[in-house]
């Protein structure tokens, strides 16, 4: 790649992941020099300009700039035990998330994170413990949660109608939301023709429709691309910003620097 | 009541979008009919009646298989748990009445001396009893392959067993027989009231049975407090 | 050497690495790399490199200033900061400490 190209596409990455262009402009400068003293190729010295600018804004995050102290308890759990047929799933869990905080859950597979978060949701029954719960709720599965003979505007408006939206708000709300995530539904596709990473699309623009107060997000990135990826955490900042609060269910540790609390589950 | 409207709208949308379901509704119980036609009258009626309830059941299995997945959200969502259960219930009612409507004029002009006011109780209690007792299979075998089966099982053993065996009131669609012979061979009026008592209790037994599964499915947990 | 660990070992210690350098004089991102590469550490690409120095510099261990070569365009200098001589010496002492365990562990081979 000639570096010219190289660098105008490290611009426009470095801008993507919301690097202010004070410092990007530093970060090309940078760059253009490294590559003009040690006249290697681009793509050999710092890879791909979508990797390097995401290097960069990760280290950007790491100043803990906002180490949000947040606002009212939207999720308190406290002890939370359970266990299935012989294993400690959970033990004695603990987890307060106030608005205007993001809580990534990490830990490897089948360490408890989904079912945590199905706990503090409701739709499971710990063996012990409690959580509390301030302001309205949404949930987004890791898989599952559509109905497949129903076309995307359907559940908007199935989804909007539990939060006493009327059908042209929440279908509005639903398209909104889908288009921060670049996806323009289809009209007459019924989920069940949708592909894996859309139909998440669908999931997770459902527990937003209304916005809920707090929201569980069991890794409902699944099947998304690059692109659609970053633009969803871009979006859960914003919903940070906006005071909601947020769980999220992660084992892609690479964006840990910018939440608030982790909890890690082992 | 908007929120029931929403879930009766969007079941019926599902339903209607489900092709071979549909076939099925539709066509199932004229072939039964047609299958029947040339021998004694109650035969054909009563083998249009069950396959009517077979049919409606079958899409009501299907259908409560597919709102498992979604219906927990929707509670979250704010959705009242009485709401989704009547939502669709109402729905696959109104299904299983517009289906029956053409069937009761099929019979209507296409057989003669019969009592058509019975036979048009016995539809409509055939769509009661049928659709919670699809829905609560639903619950009970999450697998819809299964759910099937015994409904192969329940509706076969209905048209084979004789009906004046005690065993066979045990079975949901028993009433159907009963009134039938009371439609079709003018009996005295007891069988009329056997089999509108049997129906009516069935369909409420079945209804109450899904509502019981559907809150313990959907409860509010006990561990959270919401504020 | 297995590169993959060799990796690894480098993500753990490259911004001390750095620091230590930079004591010895203030420095820019290409000129740093070739000290690491005499020091032994290998080539260490800027796609590595300088995200760590921006790191260094937002947690007030470095500071940076852009100053005009003698020959050719202006370059960031990299300068060692006094919180960031504390955190070498300390950090230094505990690296020590950790190989000395790491070395004992392995006299057996």
């Amino acid at each position: 790649m000639n570096p010219d190209v190289w660098l105008s596409a490290l611009v426009k990455e470095l801008a993507r992941h919301g690097v202010g262009p004070d410092l990007a402009a530093h970060v090309v400068a940078e760059a253009a020099a490294h590559l003009r003293d040690s006249g290697e190729p681009a793509v050999h010295a710092f890879g791909m300009p979508e990797r390097y600018a995401a290097a960069v804004a990760e280290s950007i995050g790491r100043q803990a700039v906002r180490p949000s102290q947040g606002g009212v308890v939207r999720l308190e759990a406290r002890g939370i035990t359970k266990r299935y047929r012989r294993r400690q799933i959970l033990s004695n869990v603990d987890l307060t998330v106030r608005a205007g905080q993001i809580a990534a859950v990490v830990g490897a597979n089948g360490s408890g994170k989904s079912t945590l978060l199905r706990i503090c949701a409701g739709l499971v029954s710990p063996d012990r413990g409690t959580v509390r719960v301030g302001g309205s709720l949404g949930y987004c599965p890791q898989a599952g949660g559509t109905s497949e003979f129903l076309v995307p505007e359907e559940h908007f408006v199935l989804a909007g109608a539990g939060r006493g939206l009327s059908r042209a708000r929440a279908k509005a709300d639903g398209r909104a939301r889908a288009a921060v995530l670049d996806w323009d539904p289809d009209r007459r596709q019924q989920a069940r023709f949708l592909s894996g990473g859309t139909r998440q699309k669908l999931n997770l623009v459902m527990a937003q429709i209304g916005e809920p107060d707090l929201l569980l997000l069991d890794e409902p990135y699944q099947g998304f691309d690059r692109g659609a990826y970053v633009d969803f955490w871009h979006e859960l900042w914003r919903w940070r910003d906006e005071g909601k609060a947020i769980v999220v269910v992660t084992h892609l540790l690479n964006q840990l620097d910018r939440v608030d609390i982790v909890l890690e589950l082992t | 009541m908007t929120k029931i409207a929403v879930v009766a709208e969007m079941a019926v949308r599902e339903i209607v979008r489900r092709r071979m379901v549909l076939a099925m509704l539709l066509l199932l119980p004229l072939a039964f009919y047609l299958s029947r036609r040339s021998d004694h009258t109650g035969q054909s009626i009563r083998f249009l009646c069950l396959g009517l309830g077979w049919a409606l059941s079958t899409a009501a299995l299907f259908a409560g298989g597919s709102a498992r997945g979604i219906e927990p959200r929707l509670r979250l969502s704010g959705y009242p748990l009485m709401h989704l259960i009547i939502g669709r219930l109402c729905a696959l009612w109104t299904v299983g009445l517009a289906l029956s409507l053409p069937y009761w004029l099929l019979i209507r002009f296409d057989q003669d001396g019969v009592r058509h006011g019975a036979i048009a109780l016995i539809m409509a209690l055939t769509v009661a009893v049928s659709v919670p007792f699809g829905l609560a299979l639903s619950a009970v075998l999450p697998r819809e392959l299964e759910g099937t089966l015994l409904l192969l099982t329940i509706f076969g053993l209905q048209m084979l067993m004789d009906p004046a065996e005690e065993a066979t009131r045990a079975l949901p669609f028993w009433f159907s027989r009963e009134i039938g012979t009371y439609a079709v061979d003018h009996t005295d009026s007891g069988y009329l009231e056997r089999g509108l008592i049997h129906g009516l209790a069935a369909a409420i037994l079945l209804t109450a049975l899904v509502a019981t599964f559907s809150a313990i499915r959907l409860r509010h947990r006990a561990h959270v407090n919401l504020c | 050497m297995d590169l993959e660990r060799r990796a690894q070992w480098l993500r753990g210690v490259l911004d001390l690495c750095v620091l230590g350098i930079l004591c010895r004089g203030e420095s820019y991102g290409y000129q740093l790399s070739q000290a690491l590469q005499r020091a032994g550490l290998g080539r260490v690409q800027g796609g590595t490199l300088y995200p760590v120095l921006l790191r260094l510099e937002r947690s007030g261990l470095v500071t940076a200033h852009w100053r005009q070569g003698g020959s050719g365009p202006a370059r960031k200098y990299y300068r060692i900061s006094e919180a960031g001589r504390r955190t070498l010496a300390v950090t230094a002492a505990d690296w020590h400490d950790f190989t000395g365990g790491v070395t004992a562990a392995l006299t057996e081979v």
